[in-house]
């Protein structure tokens, strides 16, 4: 193995272990109380978690509402996504 | 009219006039249609990929969203003139009047808050109606 390969595989491996991340977008029509139910639902936050970063979605257009493997992140966005509302996924910065 | 939904001992029971259900069914199929057109903002709003970095979801998720999406739907156009929901259609009921309300969106171009003021007096309508529903049976289920 050559210092390069050694270089190109601790590269990769920090990438894997770099977290992914549930982006949820704002909307202009979706209810505050419909996304406050869905982030209670899915991710059993108590309902204080889940106005606040319902909140942080309206305000400031974003939150981060999960984060951890990717399997998961996108099984989370289809689920979020399922109630219609604007989800992405993407690792962490 | 009384309460449009109102949770029973056997589910949720509706109670809306017949004009109203026909109309849902009939966006709930525009819906579904409109999902499946590639070029259709209604697709790219319901079923445009999770990942931005990528042009299109592994086909397994992107099967699963759109079988998740038609079967949403499906429910309510099956069981939108029915009297009594279970819980789990009642659900359903609610993903498939925020999916209307989403297509609905991406139909009439709204993006934010100012392209949603500048709505026409029958499109404004439809978003409050359906707001409406959503909330309704929200309060419905969760009581």
């Amino acid at each position: 193995m050559t210092q390069g390969d050694t270089d190109l595989i601790t590269e990769s491996d920090q990438r894997l272990d770099i977290p992914w991340e549930v982006v949820l977008w704002n909307d202009p029509v979706s209810l505050i109380s419909l996304v406050v139910r869905v982030l209670r639902g899915l991710f059993s936050y108590d309902l204080a978690k889940a106005e606040r970063l319902t909140m942080q979605v309206h305000n400031e257009g974003k939150s981060i509402v999960w984060s951890g493997d990717k399997e998961q992140a996108a099984a989370y966005c289809v689920a979020l996504h399922g109630y219609a509302l604007s989800a992405t996924i993407q690792q962490s910065q | 009219m009384s309460e449009p939904f109102r949770r029973v001992p056997e589910g949720i029971s509706i109670d809306l006039p017949d004009p109203l259900r026909t109309w849902l069914a009939e966006q709930a199929r525009a819906a579904a249609t409109d999902a499946v057109q590639m070029e259709h903002p209604v697709h790219r709003r319901l079923l445009g990929p999770i990942d931005p970095s990528q042009d299109h979801d592994d086909p397994v998720t992107e099967l699963q969203r759109q079988f998740g999406v038609e079967g949403s739907l499906g429910v309510l156009i099956e069981t939108a003139h029915e009297s009594l929901l279970s819980e789990e259609q009642a659900e359903e009921w609610i993903r498939a009047l925020q999916l209307i309300l989403a297509a609905t969106a991406a139909r009439l171009a709204i993006t934010d808050e100012e392209t949603l003021s500048r709505l026409s007096e029958e499109n404004a309508e439809i978003v409050t109606t359906l707001q409406a529903g959503i909330s309704l049976m929200i309060d419905a289920l969760d009581a």
